[in-house]
């Protein structure tokens, strides 16, 4: 065979990756008079830039009648300007010889160029004119709203267990903005008019609500000179924005539900709710999924997948977010295995890390790990570019790229068993089967 | 040899000093081209012939080790997966440490390790590089295959397999690697469950002891090392691999297709179709056409260009679509994709074929032109940012005889490119007329407007042809033929009509539950069926006129199509035997069941309900049977598999039964049948 097949299950989403680096990355931060936050780091090594835009708004600044907004808003912000017009966004970064693009999560919309070290003005233009004053007219909106169903379509609806996110989200974060992804539902983009789309532009799209982060082969004094001349007369936003507030969520008892799908094998997901991004027991919990399921003498892999053949694939994660976020644990049933089983065996897994302290050896072993992905994170300017903006945005602490580890090096044993303990409990999880359409049941007639 | 640092230009058409004020309305001018640097290697090679490419680069404190084994394409017969199991393997154990062992001393040094039918790839730490080195010539130099973990791979493979009915992307690539490519040929051969089976760890075995040798691999090693000490460690590590002679194979060359063809792959709900409009082609590095066919590939579907710009910003047919242009040793290809919605699964080919059409017959315009080579040249300088870039450029030189100045002169190779290259390349490489059009898709919805585009053919997704031919059975061979070959086969008629009742008793599992059937049949059609599942317990009675299912405490009357159904299921002889039921039949031709031919016959009850039937010319027994079927839960496709015939008074009755309905798969055993023990008609009745 000419391509390997293996069984996908992707998380479409734009995950938030923690990220740290063992050489030291310097950097100069700084504001402009209207509030835009900038951070520069510069890096020789290749004659290219990584020019990013991180915007503070995702899926959770949407109004529950209007999801789906904050990531049409992304494909809306290669419409054009007055000076650029329509569908010449990437055309004009090829001609570079540049790459670029962008994603939306629940929390943030990123935008980002790479280019050749001579094109940063090139890539400020861009930008700042889509701060300043982005297009946003019939055509592009209609044409986008196709696109847009045709990406939930290739991504979500004709994807094996593409819902599963979904379906998962709306049921732990029933009542909250969390509880839509950022993909959102297609009649709601449907149903507004231009002006709501650029009032949302008004309130979000604001330099007081973006930082602006470069990596890679720039002369720093005559980059702020740049920034300055392009982004410097931009007119601060007038509106307040709209920031949800979560409160405590509590769930009283387990949420349990299985879903009928396209599929083969059944799939067993638990989804623990957990504490914000950056919070000590999101450190500990990042160091527990590392202990269950991260290389294959991991507790989940080795036990489940390798000794008990119950799954073909497993794994754990903390979904991690501005606020409270989801500790994820998933299998895929084996041929022939049932998905009761396969939870049984997951659950074993769950228990012995709430049960007993793991040992020394263990211990170690997560700590090199951890310690890998550091190094491995900041391997391109466009990681460092979006790292740094990530820390500033959501930790207030851009330096964190360079000292994050020290909080993960803070976690015991005791606070791995600890969050465990905490969190890993029947009453503060939803469960989902995705099991094969054919073994639905009947429904309900009249 | 040493090479030294190489300095390239950016050939961009303007290079204007930059003007001080902003002036939004002017697109900001380039400041002077950078250079850029090709990063230097070093390279050298064991006594053994292992050849060994160093990337010495400080800038992170890690280290990566990848083996490439350069041999010639493999076929696997009726083996496919036997090169994915054997690279899996790799990974399980070696003479000295077992699996568990090797998992721990991988992850306790947070490194990666992965194997391959073609290679092992290291990453760690560098301050591990003596430890990592140590486990990956472990296992590239003293592998030990064990069945237990063969065994476990294989069930993850099938399972694989299984999963992969419902992602439509991965059933294209499988579809179109055979039609492009032939299942006679390495690259077109495709994974089932019967050449899943057929992988025994024997020839896992023999293939890793085969294709296993130094003098055919290349290793580079990437990042914080140095040199020197990267020879010694390699040296010390590698050095007593042993040389041997690896077989090479030649294959016949599959060409393009004289017309162009439609394969479909029928995919009932799919919400998308999943297009390739594909064909193989003959270009490999150091051809020199290559550079610039693929400048001519990027004008038309790199990245953001024509395909994307029709298809998805003025069409809206799709979230992207792109073309690719495959470089190969062996045989390359060129595919144009996109994945679009059901209606618009037509328009979406016709939009790709004009634009194919489009680039052969108009002269490139210079700024597309310029545009696309500036592409290209920005993501030769993006790549080199990834160390490994400099090593694959390295060995891709060895491989493939390049100059040795071949990736110093890439750009300027670029920038002379011309529209008439462009038209030369388009002319030879982009063939509309000749290309298989490959759809997964729904065919319901779409098969009808494939038609125009070529003669379509059906596919299943495992790239088989599906027959649709009829009467390919030989001369003289009819439905009626067929079936009194059956009848014959089980005994004939007169033996049949002697078995008034019949008393069944069948075992089997179904997910992991046992399973207990007891089957009482009354002539002409009353039946009792007790079905046992231990937690569960069901009970089915008709007599004839009146059916009820009784399970767990609940009754419930079979009505409507399930008790005119069941008029014909309950009956004791084949219906054939019957002439009063006035059932026709059609040889529809052979097919293959279980890899062996079988008529295929379909059988049409008075009220329009059909269903296909299979038969064993040889033996004459009936191997199969297929139908819809209509259930609270939906319809479903209903196979039964009979084997094992054994004579019982006369007459041969299957004592093996395998059922499948969608991914459920049930096989029972017969363990006794007894005939004309005097049944009661009140048997058949639900005792109230």
């Amino acid at each position: 065979m000419r391509k390997k097949l293996f069984i996908t299950f992707i998380f479409s989403i734009a995950c938030l990756s923690i990220s740290f680096a063992q050489n030291k990355i310097d950097f100069t931060e700084y504001n402009l008079d209207n509030g835009l936050h900038v951070i520069l780091h510069q890096d020789k090594s290749t004659p290219i830039i990584a020019v990013t835009m991180m915007y503070h708004v995702g899926s959770k600044n949407e109004q529950p009648d209007r999801t789906g907004f904050a990531h049409f808003f992304e494909h809306l912000m290669f419409e054009g300007s007055p000076n650029i017009p329509r569908g010449q966004y990437f055309k004009i970064v090829q001609n570079a010889g540049g790459e670029l693009n962008a994603n939306t999560s629940f929390d943030r919309t990123f935008f980002y160029e790479i280019l050749p070290s001579n094109q940063l003005k090139l890539g400020l233009w861009l930008e700042s004119e889509r701060l300043l004053h982005l297009k946003i007219d019939s055509v592009g909106v209609e044409t986008q709203r196709k696109v847009v169903i045709e990406e939930r379509h290739q991504r979500y609806d004709n994807q094996p267990y593409g819902s599963v996110l979904e379906e998962t989200f709306k049921r732990a974060f029933k009542g909250t903005p969390y509880e839509w992804m950022p993909i959102g539902s297609v009649q709601y983009i449907d149903k507004a008019t231009i002006n709501e789309f650029r009032n949302f532009y008004k309130e979000f799209y604001v330099p007081q609500n973006v930082t602006l982060s470069i990596a890679g082969d720039i002369d720093i004094p005559s980059a702020k000179k740049e920034i300055e001349e392009y982004f410097g007369t931009i007119p601060k936003g007038k509106e307040d924005i709209y920031r949800p507030k979560f409160g405590a969520l509590k769930q009283n008892e387990e949420i349990r539900d299985t879903l009928y799908d396209n599929i083969q094998l059944p799939l067993v997901l638990q989804a623990y709710h957990m504490p914000p991004q950056g919070t000590p027991d999101y450190y500990a919990l990042n160091m527990l999924t590392t202990l269950l399921s991260t290389g294959r003498s991991s507790r989940l892999y080795k036990e489940v997948v390798d000794k008990e053949q119950k799954a073909v694939q497993v794994g754990s994660f903390p979904f991690a977010l501005e606020g409270p976020g989801l500790f994820i644990a998933y299998g895929i049933c084996n041929a022939g295995v049932k998905a009761n089983d396969l939870e049984k065996a997951m659950q074993d897994q769950l228990d012995l890390a709430k049960k007993k302290l793991i040992t020394n050896e263990e211990f170690q072993k997560i700590r090199n790990q951890i310690k890998n992905n550091f190094v491995n994170q900041n391997a391109t300017d466009a990681g460092v570019a979006e790292n740094l903006a990530q820390y500033h945005v959501f930790y207030g602490n851009t330096n964190l790229i360079n000292t994050e580890i020290e909080r993960f090096m803070k976690v015991t044993r005791d606070d791995i068993k600890k969050v465990a303990d905490k969190y890993l409990n029947k009453d503060n999880r939803v469960v989902l089967y995705y099991l094969p359409k054919s073994l639905e049941p009947k429904k309900e007639g009249k | 040899m040493k090479n030294r640092i190489f300095i390239l230009i950016f050939a961009f058409v303007f290079s204007l000093p930059a003007i001080a004020q902003v002036d939004r309305s002017q697109m900001p001018k380039p400041g002077p081209a950078p250079e850029i640097h090709l990063g230097k290697y070093e390279s050298f090679t064991l006594p053994n012939g292992l050849k060994v490419f160093v990337v010495e680069n400080h800038k992170l404190p890690r280290l990566s080790f990848s083996l490439v084994v350069d041999r010639d394409p493999v076929k696997e017969g009726d083996a496919v997966g036997m090169l994915e199991a054997s690279g899996s393997l790799l990974r399980t154990g070696t003479k000295t440490k077992t699996k568990d062992q090797l998992d721990k001393e991988i992850d306790f040094i947070g490194a990666t390790l992965s194997t391959s039918s073609t290679g092992v790839f290291a990453m760690s730490l560098s301050e591990y590089t003596d430890k990592l080195l140590s486990i990956m010539s472990d296992i590239v130099l003293n592998s030990d295959f064990k069945q237990a973990e063969l065994d476990k791979i294989l069930k993850r493979m099938k399972s694989g397999l299984a999963a992969q009915k419902d992602d439509p992307s991965a059933i294209a690539n499988v579809v179109e690697d055979a039609v492009l490519f032939g299942k006679d040929h390495p690259y077109g051969e495709t994974e089932t469950d019967e050449t899943l089976d057929n992988i025994t760890l024997q020839k896992c075995k023999n293939y890793y002891s085969k294709f296993f040798a130094p003098n055919i691999s290349y290793l580079a090693v990437v990042g914080d090392i140095k040199p020197d000490k990267a020879k010694s460690l390699v040296e010390k590590y590698f050095g007593s691999w042993k040389k041997k002679d690896v077989p090479t194979f030649t294959y016949k060359t599959p060409t393009a297709p004289k017309e162009r063809e439609v394969a479909l792959m029928d995919r009932e709900n799919s919400v998308q179709s999943v297009i390739d409009v594909a064909y193989p082609i003959q270009l490999k590095l150091g051809d020199p056409d290559l550079i610039k066919a693929a400048v001519m590939n990027t004008v038309l579907g790199g990245g953001v260009f024509r395909l994307f710009e029709n298809l998805r910003e003025k069409h809206s047919y799709t979230y992207g679509a792109y073309s690719s242009l495959i470089q190969d040793k062996l045989v390359g290809n060129f595919a144009a994709s996109a994945e679009v919605r059901n209606a618009v699964t037509d328009s979406s080919i016709t939009q790709m074929l004009y634009e194919m059409n489009r680039i052969r017959k108009e002269k490139v315009p210079e700024d597309e032109l310029q545009r696309a080579k500036n592409y290209m040249t920005g993501n030769f300088a993006i790549n080199l940012e990834h160390p490994q870039t400099i090593a694959t450029y390295a060995i891709n030189i060895d491989r493939y005889n390049l100059p040795k100045d071949y990736y110093q002169n890439y750009l300027k190779n670029i920038a002379a490119v011309t529209s008439g290259d462009v038209m030369k390349m388009a002319d030879k490489y982009i063939l509309p007329d000749n290309s298989y059009v490959i759809v997964v898709g729904k065919g319901s919805q779409i098969e009808s407007t494939l038609k125009q585009f070529g003669p379509v053919a059906l596919y299943d997704r495992f790239g088989d042809k599906i027959d649709t031919t009829k009467d390919k059975a030989p001369e003289g061979v009819t439905a009626k033929s067929i079936i009194d070959k059956y009848i014959n086969a089980i005994g004939g008629k007169a033996n049949l009509e002697k078995v008034k009742d019949k008393t069944t008793i069948m075992r089997g599992t179904v997910q992991g539950m046992n399973l207990t059937m007891v089957i009482y049949q009354k002539e002409p059609n009353k039946i009792k069926q007790e079905l046992d599942a231990g937690v569960m317990k069901q009970e089915t009675y008709y007599d004839g006129n009146k059916g009820v299912v009784s399970a767990g405490g609940t009754t419930q009357d079979i009505t409507g199509d399930a008790l005119e159904a069941m008029k014909y299921q309950a009956m004791i002889h084949p219906l054939f035997i019957v002439d009063s039921l006035n059932i026709k039949t059609k040889l529809l031709g052979t097919e293959k069941v279980k890899g062996k031919d079988a008529y295929k016959i379909e059988v049409t009850l008075p009220t329009g309900k059909s269903w296909t039937e299979y038969y064993d010319p040889q033996t004459g027994f009936k191997v199969k049977d297929v139908q819809q079927i209509t259930v609270p839960q939906g319809t479903f496709t209903k196979e039964n598999e009979y084997s094992d015939y054994k004579n019982v008074d006369g007459v041969m009755y299957p004592f093996k039964l395998v059922q499948t309905v969608g991914p459920q798969t049930i096989e029972m055993n017969v363990s006794s049948i007894k005939v004309n023990t005097g049944l009661t008609d009140a048997k058949f009745e639900m005792k109230k």
